[in-house]
């Protein structure tokens, strides 16, 4: 029995599946891509003579999209367990808001107004790993606070958000250190963005990058 | 396709606009090379009414029509305007009795013109010494509170006269058709629209370019604090278009704030706009004539299509956009 016991933990990384221990820390980063949203729609009105009720003339309106623009994302994580990880996460994108402006009452050529924002996400998120081999499934779930600047740094508009969803990291090697790549899917529930209406929004997110383990 | 009225209500004092570097027509006097704001500096206003009645108005009810219009402007947030009644009086709203008279005259002579305000004012200052407003009783007023058809609304014209006793120009933030001879009003949102709303309807309620205009003249460091402006030119073919009619719209709020170009080189400035992104829209002056709005000597460009700017402009809490340039084109 004694003997038995060192051999058995000799055995474990020679054979392929090296597990995270708690303490072990793992960085990834890569691309990032978030779904572009509906960002509302708006008449520009005049208020028309007549009785209570009349309704007013529309001088021009604007129909509003924000555009998935290109985004990287950094994360740090550590492992509380061998399945079980925490990780801060910094995300950096840059979105359009485009605002389609059209029916204007004196025939204006219907143009599209746009500004590219600046995104900031930043977050932190506790993950659960399935399995220990080279394929890795792992859920992930977590919070943060997204800061979204437009153009020249005017106006920082702040909000929270929360996320949940998956992914998958493929190890290339078995030791305790080694590289991967890592592939997110998450929904994101942002109470505020860069919009002409401001509402929750529920957007799909993605991201594949490369890992290391150490 | 614009019309007009067979009733404006003009403003018709020999005062000039303030410099480009201000946002709105704002009233103002020369005073040797440049141009000052016209306002009150004490308040309350003291003001009487002229104790004459006109068919379907008596003196009382349009003392209280003028209350009303008083108190609108006073309800502008952070800016301490009020207004005091002193009493009837049986003189006429004229220059050079030291005291503010509200009252209807007649005045046959002015056949467009359904309301007046004129001013003595400190010539050093701006300030505003005395201020008179007549409501033309060639015309049919009413006080309904629906209005009444075939009658001017006094409450409305009162409101719009004493946006000029505060000092504010006219606005252009509304759309006309020729008709008769005049222009009849499609659509406006401001209350400063120079062109009145046809009888029988009623204009009561200050807009957001009403109150950016009166709180650009007495905003507290507050209100610009919290509020921020966009400056630009409008030109064509590299050249400024002066005479413009800029409007920024906040597709967020569905605030119109709007102003000119007012130097040669086509600059403007709109201030008092909610931080957040803007749309930028440029017409030429053509629902009113030019001289409602400007000097008779400023050469107004009215020679270019509508247009909108092609980039959103996003407005800085306290601050100022980046200087924007809207291209036109000639029709």
């Amino acid at each position: 029995m004694t003997l038995l016991t060192p051999l058995a933990a000799a055995a474990q990384p020679y054979s392929g599946n090296a597990s995270p221990r708690a303490g072990s820390f793992e960085v990834s980063g890569g691309a990032a891509w978030t779904r572009g949203y509906d960002a509302g729609s708006a008449d520009a009105l005049l208020t028309r003579p007549g009785a209570a009720g009349t309704p007013p003339l529309t001088l021009f309106n604007v129909t509003g999209t924000v555009e998935s623009g290109p985004g990287a994302v950094a994360r740090l994580g550590v492992y509380l367990a061998r399945r079980v990880s925490v990780e801060a996460t910094i995300e950096f994108s840059r979105p359009v808001l485009r605002a389609h402006l059209g029916d204007d009452f004196e025939l204006a050529t219907d143009t599209d107004a746009e500004e590219t924002i600046t995104s900031y996400l930043a977050g932190g998120s506790l993950l659960y790993h399935f399995g220990a081999g080279r394929i890795v499934p792992f859920v992930s779930g977590g919070g943060g606070y997204l800061r979204q600047l437009h153009e020249e740094n005017a106006e920082l508009l702040s909000g929270t958000e929360i996320h949940g969803g998956g992914g998958i990291k493929y190890w290339f090697g078995t030791g305790r250190h080694r590289f991967g790549l890592r592939a997110d899917a998450q929904v994101s529930s942002r109470s505020q963005a860069v919009a002409f209406e401001q509402k929750r929004r529920v957007l799909p997110s993605f991201s594949v990058g490369v890992a290391y383990l150490f | 396709m614009k019309r007009l009225a067979a009733t404006v209500a003009a403003l018709a004092v020999t005062i000039v606009f303030a410099p480009g570097a201000d946002a709105y027509l704002k009233l103002g006097t020369r005073v040797g090379n440049r141009v000052v704001d016209l306002r009150f500096n004490t308040f309350p206003i003291r003001y009487f009414i002229t104790n004459r009645d006109v068919p379907g108005v008596t003196a009382p009810q349009l003392r209280q029509s003028v209350e009303n219009a008083f108190a609108s402007w006073g309800a502008v947030p952070n800016l301490g305007l009020s207004a005091q009644f002193v009493g009837f009086t049986g003189i006429n709203p004229v220059s050079g009795d030291d005291a503010n008279v509200i009252g209807f005259t007649s005045r046959p002579d002015l056949e467009r013109v359904l309301g007046s305000t004129s001013f003595t004012v400190d010539t050093a200052t701006g300030e505003v010494l005395e201020s008179d407003i007549f409501l033309n009783s060639t015309f049919a007023w009413s006080v309904a509170g629906g209005g009444e058809a075939g009658r001017q609304d006094v409450e409305s014209i009162a409101l719009h006269e004493i946006g000029h006793l505060h000092g504010l120009g006219h606005s252009m933030l509304g759309e006309t058709e020729l008709s008769s001879g005049g222009r009849r009003v499609l659509g406006a949102e401001a209350v400063m629209f120079p062109v009145a709303f046809a009888s029988g309807t009623i204009n009561r309620a200050l807009r957001a370019d009403d109150i950016a205009g009166i709180s650009d003249i007495y905003g507290s460091q507050a209100f610009r604090d919290s509020t921020g402006s966009i400056s630009g030119r409008v030109t064509k073919n590299g050249t400024g278009v002066p005479g413009a009619h800029v409007v920024a719209f906040n597709p967020a709020s569905g605030k119109l704030i709007a102003s000119f170009t007012l130097t040669p080189d086509g600059a403007f400035v709109i201030a008092g706009l909610e931080p957040g992104p803007h749309i930028l829209r440029v017409e030429p002056l053509d629902d009113a004539d030019a001289s409602s709005f400007l000097e008779s000597s400023f050469t107004v460009d009215m020679d270019f299509k509508v247009a909108f700017h092609n980039k959103l402009v996003t407005v800085p809490k306290g601050g100022t956009a980046r200087s924007v340039e809207i291209k036109v084109v000639g029709k």
